[in-house]
């Protein structure tokens, strides 16, 4: 931490308002239809519920601007609490299985459940990421070795591939593919506006614990030893970390399906940019993951415009040459950074 | 002692065939459309033919079992053959991403040539698999680069390397197919999901050149494949050229599953598990362990569709899923009892 580097996160705050403005602006500003400047801040602040333009920035330009936002805050949270909390630098909710138990959940939720209110699909989007991550956990914690990055991650791959196989068996057999198709493309222009106000209870309490657990996490992230020596009660941080994972993967799930790569990319660039300490990790992530998220949303309907390409698609181009660098470069070491 | 191995083989090959055919006599006469016995063998003999016995026998039922039965001896084969080069048992070339690669090239050459020169007929259906080889190799290289550390392979990072490169050509095939116009969109989303759904004649005629001469070749290598397992200081003394070897099993290994990619889409796991089951059955050796690890990659095929197109009727569920809800567990159960 020296020269510049002392300065990046004074840089971070200062700029962060700046740079979601931005993203936002840009987001609404950009689509099928574009807009101008002077009507976006017409429609902000002297609502016209007649003008057509009005009513595409407030019913559709904004609140997914918002909700993409807060899915890739949540995501990139839950990677960094992940990676911290288990020393493993590929962990991430959708690499661990933790995002396919959510949609198993959902679907089997629209099965057995038609009609069932947002709330009852958010529940079930949270119990099934605690079943996703209970499995790999588990297993993981009875193979020998299997704590290991590389074993830990081929294990959490398998198992979401298991997991989504018997989703679509499932959806399939009770000829619900199309609904449940949603959750599995990510696909943001159809986020229901009913779920974004009922995510936010459970976000909060995710992000706030996440803050709350961040000294905790960075103790742990030297090693479970230096931890316990220090007086740390290493299960229940555990646990707490977990639910948080759990609360923040499950809403951002419920809310717009499985998003991969998120949650690995952004805490590793973070950890780059402002150090090893979660107390700072952890708000920057979410800062960084809201603003990468946004800019994807607006790549994807951008480049086969006007059709929109699943997010997952540009998470992709991103994370996956990022995902065979950081196993090229670090291979079976057990290394939290 | 080698009387009883033989008599070993033939008994499990006679086995095997025996449920192979259990499954197509079963996979044959049940369905939407109910057949009896007498119906088929009179269908097949062409005695008194009935026009309507005749199109679901030819058109629907057999080309698709037909189909099955090919691709499950291909990806059998070219799993065992990865898994000798690489001397890794987690190797498959689903999860190595090849099938993945594969299937990339297929969507490409149907995003370029569907629409602009309207390329159809034989020429087309024969020129897919040679497009899923270039994407299959292209697979092949970059898994090997990035896999490689220090000059050697670690078995397990080059699975997640795998897996990594395989998430990659997906997004990139879900980006190309999503470009078609979406009569094509459609046709190619249902042959990613693994699906035997659209099996025809030509399908096979496409494939089936591939198999004739790839098989053949893989099995004359077999104690070339048998040295591979030796240490490679060994196989070298022994005087064979082990990179070039390898490179050469691979790429028949690759063309398979090209060749099996191109008209079903990914099927996954059973290139993982036919090779386990047929080690378990009769030994190491790769003369044997090949044409076993087919025959076992068959019927799971067969297997799978039936299971796919009955329990889920009147909906289909693609075999690739099937089979990867029955795989998974077995991979896991794998992982479990490798050490290192």
């Amino acid at each position: 931490m020296s020269g510049i580097r002392k300065w990046y996160p004074l840089i971070l705050i200062v700029s962060a308002p700046l740079l979601v403005a931005l993203t936002i602006s840009i987001s609404i500003l950009y689509g099928a239809k574009d807009m101008d400047a002077q009507t976006i801040i017409q429609a902000l602040f002297h609502f016209d519920p007649n003008q057509i333009d009005h009513q595409i920035i407030m019913q559709s330009r904004l609140p997914r601007a918002i909700s993409t936002m807060l899915i890739g805050a949540f995501l990139a949270v839950s990677g960094a609490l992940m990676q911290g909390m288990t020393r493993n630098y590929l962990a991430s909710p959708s690499i661990m299985g933790v995002s396919d138990g959510s949609v198993l959940m959902i679907t089997l939720c629209m099965i057995l459940l038609p009609g069932a209110s947002s709330l009852t699909m958010i529940v079930y989007s949270l119990i099934g990421s605690a079943i996703g991550a209970g499995i790999v956990f588990g297993l993981a914690w009875l193979l020998p070795n299997g704590t290991s990055p590389v074993r830990m991650a081929i294990l959490g791959t398998i198992i979401g591939t298991f997991m989504s196989g018997v989703t679509e068996a499932a959806a399939t057999y009770f000829q619900v593919s199309q609904s449940v198709s949603f959750w599995y493309n990510a696909r943001l222009d159809q986020i229901d506006p009913v779920m974004i106000r009922m995510i936010i209870p459970f976000a909060i309490a995710g992000l706030l614990l996440a803050l709350i657990l961040a000294r905790s996490i960075t103790v742990l992230s030297m090693g479970d030893e230096i931890a316990a020596g220090l007086g740390q009660r290493t299960g229940l941080i555990k646990g707490l970390s977990m639910l948080a994972v759990v609360l923040l993967t499950g809403v951002s799930v419920a809310l717009a399906g499985k998003i991969a790569f998120v949650g690995l990319l952004v805490p590793h660039m973070t950890r780059y940019l402002v150090g090893v300490d979660y107390r700072r990790v952890i708000p920057c992530c979410a800062l960084f993951g809201g603003i990468s998220l946004g800019w994807c949303d607006i790549l994807s309907r951008w480049v086969n415009a006007p059709f929109e390409t699943p997010i997952g698609v540009i998470t992709a181009l991103f994370g996956v040459p990022f995902f065979l660098y950081l196993i090229r470069r670090k291979g079976g070491k057990t290394n939290e950074n | 002692m080698k009387t009883d191995s033989i008599r070993r083989l033939l008994l499990v090959v006679c086995g095997l065939l025996l449920l192979i055919m259990t499954t197509f006599y079963i996979s044959l006469t049940n369905g939407t459309f109910d057949l009896s016995v007498g119906d088929i063998v009179k269908t097949l003999l062409r005695v008194d033919p009935v026009a309507a016995h005749d199109l679901v026998i030819f058109d629907f039922r057999l080309p698709r079992i037909v189909l099955a039965m090919l691709i499950g001896l291909g990806l059998g084969i070219a799993g065992a053959v990865i898994q000798g080069v690489t001397r890794n048992g987690l190797a498959d070339p689903g999860m190595l991403g090849i099938n993945a690669g594969a299937s990339m090239a297929v969507v490409l050459f149907m995003l370029i040539f569907k629409q602009s020169l309207e390329l159809t007929g034989w020429l087309a259906f024969m020129a897919m698999p040679l497009f899923g080889l270039c994407g299959g190799v292209a697979a092949v290289i970059l898994i090997f680069w990035f896999a490689r550390s220090n000059g050697r392979l670690e078995p397990q990072q080059l699975i997640l390397v795998g897996i990594a490169v395989s998430s990659g050509f997906s997004a990139v095939t879900l980006y190309l197919s999503l470009r078609m116009n979406p009569d094509d969109f459609e046709a190619a989303a249902v042959w990613l999901a693994g699906s035997l759904h659209s099996a025809n004649w030509q399908y096979i005629t496409a494939m089936l050149p591939w198999l004739l001469i790839l098989i053949p070749y893989i099995w004359r290598k077999s104690t070339l494949l048998d040295v591979m397992q030796l240490h490679d200081e060994t196989a070298l003394s022994l005087g064979v050229p082990l990179t070039a070897q390898r490179q050469r099993l691979i790429l028949a290994a690759v063309g398979l599953v090209a060749a099996c990619v191109s008209v079903s889409g990914g099927i996954g796991f059973v290139g993982l598990i036919a090779p386990h089951i047929a080690r378990r059955v009769v030994g190491l050796h790769h003369s044997r362990l090949l044409p076993i690890s087919g025959l076992v990659g068959m019927l799971m095929v067969v297997l799978g569709d039936l299971i796919g197109k009955t329990i889920f009727a009147p909906a289909q569920l693609a075999a690739g899923i099937v089979i990867s809800i029955i795989g998974v567990p077995y991979f896991v159960y794998l992982l479990f009892r490798s050490r290192t």
